[in-house]
């Protein structure tokens, strides 16, 4: 799964997501790209999730790239504490993700193929996603 | 009318809320800019939609406005994202006999060799930026990837670009290569997570 490598800081602000995504928001690499219509933090599992599904998908042949990183801390304090006593611990990581985000990227596929894996991905997210084509893309 | 012209209007309004109003009536705010003044155009988003499907930005269009005609290229675009709806384009005009920088689309061709022996092709670039007169600007260039084997790459160098054009990109730039193979490896999945999570745990 992803994560960083080494943190400067150990927790941090949850923050709010407002707006939509002003980078990222293009096919960079590959032919296809899966878009998050929705702002929502992601979390390494769910990245995960979705690379794996993508990728059982396309075993024969295709490359796949992740767009997105979680870097961010996500903090749970334990069940059943009472309030206070300072903020939780650090539980997994997610990557904040605005609509317009392009989090996966593939090429050497067929289209269909890569339409069906990028469903499948999809499906392992907690946001609405679309399939985004690269423009003048020859099929 | 053919993909390469494109009826604009001239109009006066400027700012987002005029620009909006545009976009309600199903037209894309629009600039033209080169050697005269900048014109403020509109167009129709459904007929220009239509047409840059299969148009590039290296395409030289005929545009018409004002009752004058001007030979263009699409300098950039702007497009949300989340809609797929084109917000604003920018038109450059260009001066026959005067050299031009324009983006240009790569078009590859062929079934590689090392793609039939198993290998995985990787296109790097998709678009270089060129240099040449208007006249000889391409509005793609083809690059024939058929006798790439695994392992072996192509460069900005080995491209075959039409006389008087020049790219301007790195010779040594990778634009296509055919890489070997690597299947995916299911197990190490589950140690891998074993490992972060203890790494989160430990820094109490």
């Amino acid at each position: 799964m992803l994560a960083p490598k080494r943190e400067k800081y150990r927790k941090r602000q949850r923050g709010r997501l407002r707006g939509n995504a002003t980078r990222k928001n293009e096919v960079a690499f590959g032919d296809y790209g899966l878009m998050a219509l929705e702002p929502k933090l992601i979390t390494n599992r769910q990245i995960e999730a979705a690379r794996v599904a993508m990728t059982r998908h396309i075993r024969r042949g295709g490359k796949v790239w992740i767009r997105i990183f979680p870097d961010k801390p996500y903090t749970k304090k334990p069940a059943e504490t009472r309030m206070g006593k300072g903020k939780g611990t650090p539980e997994y990581w997610v990557a904040p993700v605005k609509p317009g985000t392009v989090l996966f990227e593939l090429a050497g596929v067929p289209r269909q193929a890569a339409s069906e894996a990028i469903a499948l991905a999809g499906s392992k997210l907690p946001v609405k996603t679309k399939l985004l084509v690269r423009r003048n893309l020859e099929e | 009318m053919s993909d390469r012209s494109l009826t604009a209007e001239l109009r006066t309004e400027t700012k987002k809320g005029a620009a909006r109003r545009l976009r309600r009536q199903g037209r894309i705010p629009a600039v033209m800019y080169g050697n005269r003044d900048p014109l403020l155009l509109s167009i129709d988003a459904r007929e220009f939609s239509r047409k840059f499907q299969r148009i590039s930005e290296s395409t030289i269009i005929h545009l018409s406005a004002g009752g004058d005609t001007y030979d263009v290229l699409v300098k950039d675009f702007q497009i949300d994202h989340i809609i797929e709806r084109l917000e604003h384009i920018d038109f450059f005009e260009i001066e026959r006999g005067r050299v031009l920088r324009a983006r240009v689309m790569l078009h590859f061709e062929g079934n590689p060799i090392g793609v039939r022996e198993g290998g995985l092709q990787e296109l790097l670039v998709h678009e270089v930026e060129v240099e040449s007169l208007p006249r000889d600007l391409p509005e793609r260039i083809d690059v024939d990837i058929e006798n790439l084997e695994v392992g072996q790459s192509m460069h900005v160098s080995d491209l075959v670009v039409p006389d008087g054009v020049r790219v301007l990109a790195s010779q040594d730039q990778v634009v296509a290569l055919i890489a070997h193979k690597v299947e995916e490896v299911e197990e190490e999945d589950e140690g891998e997570e074993e490992d972060l999570e203890g790494e989160i745990g430990e820094d109490e």
